[in-house]
């Protein structure tokens, strides 16, 4: 491969029709044809004979992913109709609200307890923009104070066309082009990669989260496409500067650091040490986060210089900088800067919170909520420490498996399995937060094999079982059918259970699964089937009324606990390290990394 | 061989977007049958026509009304509430939900309907006949006025389909006209495609292969005793209560206008437009800018002292739902448009002079109306022609009629568009046209991204397929039909932005018709254009 530092390399022409290999046929014994695997592969069937070219398959897809996200945007968001505190629909329009209106040094300062600004400065930027917009259509929508829980018709189809926009203008491109960098690094033909770029964009839990429930997390997500496209292409300062939009516009991003630092961290020790490219990667992160706060403290110079007086009922200076160990002047010049950054800081990582919040199927709350231990009697710095040793622990051996053979083929795996340590082990985790893990793994559909049906199962069974456990977020938000719709369709589409067995019938000659996964997908895929007749007909105990979110949450971690170690398995077994270790094979391997 | 994707496999992803459609905005009909669903329950049979508590009191045929009756018999499970024929507008979510979700259930007839097609239909045009039947499944126009604006359109044209396809054989012709009789008693707009069935199963049924004179006697006797007892199952119980002039002055409400508030896109639209354009030449005498070959005449309406009708001048824009009349050309009258409508199904057509290729092949029956050439001919493909110019000529030419029957047009076309390229450039600009003549359906903000995307990519991905699959023509090409299709599938673009972007922000509310009306009369060239087409494609095969 060539150095990242070439400027131009010449474009290779995706081949558009070389022999299958992704698992997407099957050959009818009987009939002695080709058959699609899936139904999904059924429906770029007349694509595959016709040799549809990409500039109509492309729109195509776009379009019905587009639909199917506006369909769900029809339904009611979190906090639709419930005050008095509404919910993260709210809490968006508010940023739009306050960020346009009130001065930039107190974004961050601005009254807490009604959704204070609590993000990094990239979604005050975003919101700032999208407000801006919106005051152009319809200034009621953002009046300052006045706006507060508003539910106006106009305002939903503005705000849910917001997502999409944005999630057209960031995730989607990221998407398509990182699943042709890997597509061209498994040389997958073009028409194969269309459809694992449908499934990728067909995801029920991004959707569900993004246009039914009300976030911003494609944004997020996107950048963390674009930092693993360019990654994968070999342009890692790029990488750096994505990965600190991801970070700027949701601290949750953190769930990736370590490994994609460890990652770049990896290719400049390896195969020799590559000081420049240290120094650069160091440089452009560093040039990336004041590029980050940069309007912040514009803002801020700006208000300065205006003499705008900060509001008076906050904590002046923030608790972070008075934690600092030396004392700064109120009058040194930057005085106003540090009280900005150490403020934004302090709002962004909200120590004082608990450890985990309402129902998530995480390791900490499957033991609390289960009453195998209660946790509540510990002290809550004790249990941080506690978390963050647990999290190191997880996420340890990937993180060392990809700084030691920072491979691009493992980064998938790698990315997956440090999210998923994060998502299990952590502090302050949310049931959305299970897309993060989510979007790596399924990513593995593009790569080499990824539609045979082991992998193709494996990704199916974190996705479905990951729109399960926030199946009782989503009937709060009254979303019961847009999850059971989407769900299915996906499962449908995919030819995963409960609407087909067909990936678990594959001999394994053709991809199959082994016996023990067949027996905890099938097991789980029951369960959860049970859990939905049983939560639909079956009262909970008025001793235990949370016992069925209590199911919920333990099965779901257990699943995730196994998704965990099936990316850390599949990653150690495809690093080579078993060969290493054995036979001392590793050499070669290695050899063929350069 | 299987073709891919299967219509299960499309029906199933169709469905889910459609229940994801279950909040969205709908119209008055949905009031409209849930109205009909409590009266059918509540009440005897005898008041159901009588009943008027509602403004939308029953105006289908009672074959639908049973239907609404049985489908009341599920929704007391769902929520009795909305069975009271007091409870005006309610509109609890599972009535909603109930409603919506027996639009797709009662769909199935559609489905299966089209599996017959693909089945029937001979090895060589397999591959064609499941391109249709997809195209006909996924159609925008079921999509927007079923599952939005809410009607059981699926289903009727599921009943219609059925009935084309058992008259494929020769031995479903006698089910084809019983069902084509129950299809009447369910909803009367089909009547206008009825002397297409008149002529086909008296030809090809009533009468013997080798000659007219060779009447089948027992044949004649087993169609009209069939369809006698379709119809008296259900007329009967209102014979017998004498209610029949009630039924009837409630299903053919002559009192409504020529155009309904929004036009569709017929000629009358273009008639109407006319009017506007010499009401303006009228008004600003002289300033009536040079368009195109039909100026001399409008700007020459002021000069020509035409009297206009002050009262009409604002009666079509008003958009009310009542008598439309005209300022400058004169008005027309429910009997000329009947006549008219007929007339463009019977009597022959303005082609004599016409393609160069008929000297090339001397033919007799090229000179032949759509009905007379299906009397002398009665094979399958001429029966859903004649179908297809039978919905043509009452879309173009009826009385009040809603842009929603463009569908009368578009789903028998869809069966034949295949048949090979020349079909295809008929076909075209309907596709275009009579989809986009839907848009004003849908006015709402939430609505309108579906609309676009749906039908948008609906004609990218049909149109693409179509091209593909259409075999070549035994016959040179016809006119310019094709550069015709083009230029006026690149003109709808701009159209679009205009109409739902640019004329919001140049006028805000004002002139709220002038986007309309731009639309209904694009479309109704697209449609009469596609008319013409098909006409000569299908006088010269």
């Amino acid at each position: 491969m060539s150095p990242p530092s070439a400027s131009h390399r010449p474009r290779k022409k995706q081949k558009t029709n070389a022999p299958t290999s992704n698992g997407t046929t099957t050959l009818d014994h009987l009939e002695k044809q080709e058959r699609p695997a899936f139904p999904l592969v059924a429906f770029f069937w007349p694509a595959k004979a016709a040799n549809v070219s990409q500039w109509i398959l492309l729109p195509s897809i776009l379009m019905t992913v587009f639909l199917f996200r506006w369909c769900t945007s029809i339904w009611p968001y979190s906090g639709f109709q419930k005050p008095p505190m509404h919910g993260d629909f709210e809490a968006q329009r508010h940023w739009m609200e306050l960020t346009t209106h009130l001065p930039v040094t107190h974004w961050y300062f601005h009254n807490l307890e009604w959704w204070g600004l609590d993000y990094p400065p990239l979604t005050a930027y975003h919101s700032w923009a999208l407000g801006r917009i919106g005051n152009l259509i319809n200034p009621d929508w953002f009046a300052l104070y006045l706006s507060r829980g508003l539910e106006d018709m106009d305002l939903k189809v503005f705000m849910r066309a917001t997502v999409i926009a944005s999630e057209f203008l960031v995730y989607i491109p990221a998407a398509v082009i990182c699943v042709r960098k890997l597509a061209k690094m498994h040389n997958i033909n073009a028409w194969e990669s269309s459809i694992a770029l449908t499934a990728i964009l067909m995801q029920p839990a991004t959707i569900l989260i993004d246009h039914g429930h009300f976030q911003y997390n494609t944004v997020m997500l996107g950048f963390m496409l674009a930092t693993t496209a360019c990654m994968l292409a070999s342009r890692p300062f790029w990488s750096c500067v994505f990965f600190v939009a991801t970070l700027g516009f949701k601290q949750m991003a953190l769930f990736y650091a370590p490994a994609v630092a460890a990652y770049l961290a990896g290719i400049c020790i390896l195969p020799r040490l590559d000081i420049p490219r240290l120094l650069g990667i160091t440089i452009i992160t560093l040039a990336s986060f004041a590029a980050l706060f940069l309007p912040l403290m514009l803002g801020t110079l700006f208000d300065t210089y205006r003499n705008v007086p900060l509001p008076t009922d906050v904590v002046i200076p923030p608790p972070l900088m008075s934690a600092l160990p030396w004392s700064i002047s109120e009058k040194a010049w930057y005085y106003p800067y540090l009280v900005q950054l150490t403020q934004s800081v302090h709002r962004i990582f909200p120590f004082a919170r608990g450890l985990f919040e309402d129902k998530v199927a995480n390791i900490w709350c499957a033991v609390h909520s289960s009453g195998i231990h209660k946790l509540n009697g510990y002290d809550s710095s004790l249990l941080s420490r506690a978390a963050l040793a647990l999290t190191l622990a997880s996420i340890t051996p990937p993180c060392a498996l990809i700084l030691f053979k920072p491979r691009k083929e493992l980064l998938p795996y790698a990315l997956a399995s440090t999210a998923w340590g994060f998502f299990l082990c952590s502090y302050q985790v949310h049931e959305k937060n299970v897309i993060l893990p989510l979007l790596p793994m399924t990513l593995l559909l593009a790569t080499e094999g990824g539609m045979k049906p082991s992998i193709r199962a494996w990704v199916g069974y974190a996705n479905i079982l990951a729109c399960w456990t926030m199946f009782p977020l989503l009937v709060r938000d009254e979303l019961r059918i847009p999850y059971f719709v989407l769900t299915g369709l996906w499962a449908y589409l995919m030819g995963l259970p409960p609407c087909s067995f067909n990936a678990y019938t594959a001999s394994k000659e053709d991809g199959g699964l082994n016996v023990a996964s067949k027996l905890i997908h099938l097991s789980t895929y029951a369960g959860v089937v049970a859990w939905h007749v049983a939560e639909a007909f079956v009262a909970a105990p008025a001793d235990k009324p949370d016992l069925w979110v209590v199911a919920n949450v333990c099965l779901g971690a257990a699943g995730f606990g196994i998704c965990y170690l099936w990316c850390l398995w599949r990653m150690v077994e495809k690093s080579g390290l078993l060969n290493d270790l054995d036979l001392g094979g590793g050499r070669m391997d290695e050899k063929k990394t350069q | 061989m299987a073709e891919y994707p299967t219509l299960l496999q499309t029906s199933l992803v169709a469905t889910a977007l459609k229940v994801l459609l279950w909040p969205a905005y709908r119209s008055t009909d949905f009031e409209v049958h849930r109205n009909w669903l409590a009266l059918t329950h509540s009440l005897p049979l005898r008041e159901w026509y009588h009943e008027k508590t509602s403004q939308w009191t029953l105006d289908y045929p009672p074959y639908f009304a049973y239907f609404e009756y049985t489908l009341s018999q599920l929704g007391r499970f769902a929520d009795e509430n909305m069975l009271h024929v007091s409870n005006l507008g309610y509109d609890s979510w599972n009535t909603i939900f109930f409603q919506r979700a027996t639009v797709i259930v009662t769909e199935a007839v559609l489905i299966y309907a089209l599996y017959l097609f693909i089945q029937s239909s001979p090895a060589a045009s397999k591959k064609q006949s499941h391109a249709a039947a997809a195209s006909i499944l996924l159609s925008p126009g079921l999509l927007i006025i079923d599952h939005l604006h809410f009607q059981y359109n699926g289903f009727l044209y599921g009943i219609l389909i059925l009935s084309i396809v058992l008259a494929r054989k020769k031995s479903g012709l006698l089910a084809s006209g019983f069902v084509f009789a129950a299809l009447l008693c369910l909803k009367h707009i089909y009547l206008y495609l009825a002397p297409a069935y008149f002529v086909y199963l008296l030809r090809g049924y009533c009468l013997g292969p080798r000659s007219i004179f060779d009447i089948r006697f027992g044949n004649c006797v087993k169609l009209g005793l069939g369809i006698g007892a379709v119809f008296a199952l259900a007329f009967g119980p209102f014979v017998y209560y004498g209610q029949m002039e009630q039924v009837f002055s409630r299903l053919f409400p002559f009192s409504r206008g020529l155009c309904h508030a929004y036009w569709a896109p017929n000629v009358w639209a273009l008639y109407s437009f006319c009017d506007r354009v010499l009401i303006y030449g009228k008004i600003a005498t002289m300033k009536v800018p040079l368009k195109d070959g039909a100026d001399l005449r409008l700007t020459a309406a002021p000069y020509l002292k035409l009297a206009i009708d002050r009262d009409a001048v604002n009666s079509v824009t008003r958009g009310l739902v009542g008598d439309t009349s005209f300022a400058v050309l004169p008005n027309i009258s429910p009997r000329m448009t009947f006549i008219l409508t007929l007339a463009a199904q019977i009597v022959s057509h303005p082609l004599k002079n016409a393609p160069r290729q008929q000297k090339l092949k001397p033919n007799i029956q090229t000179h032949q109306p759509a009905l007379i050439k299906l009397f002398f001919t009665p094979t399958w493909h001429n029966f859903v022609s004649t179908l297809t110019l039978c919905g043509y000529a009452s879309f173009l030419f009826g009385w009040h009629v809603h842009e929603k029957a463009i569908l009368l047009v578009i789903i028998p076309f869809s069966l034949l568009a295949l048949t090979d390229r020349r079909y295809l450039g008929a076909f075209r600009p309907l596709a275009v046209s009579g989809h986009v003549s839907l848009f004003p359906l849908l006015f709402t903000a939430m609505e309108g991204p579906i609309k676009v995307a749906y039908t948008v990519t609906w004609l990218v991905i049909v149109l693409l397929a179509f091209d593909w699959l259409a075999p070549a023509s035994p016959q040179p090409r016809v006119f310019l039909l094709d550069r015709f299709a083009l230029l006026y599938i690149a003109v709808a673009i701009p159209l679009m932005v205009y109409c739902s972007l640019v004329h919001q922000l140049v006028f805000g509310a004002r002139y709220e018709f002038l986007p309309l009306m731009f639309v209904s009369t694009y479309s109704a060239i697209g449609v009469v254009g596609s008319w013409l087409g098909f006409l000569v494609v299908f006088f010269t095969s």
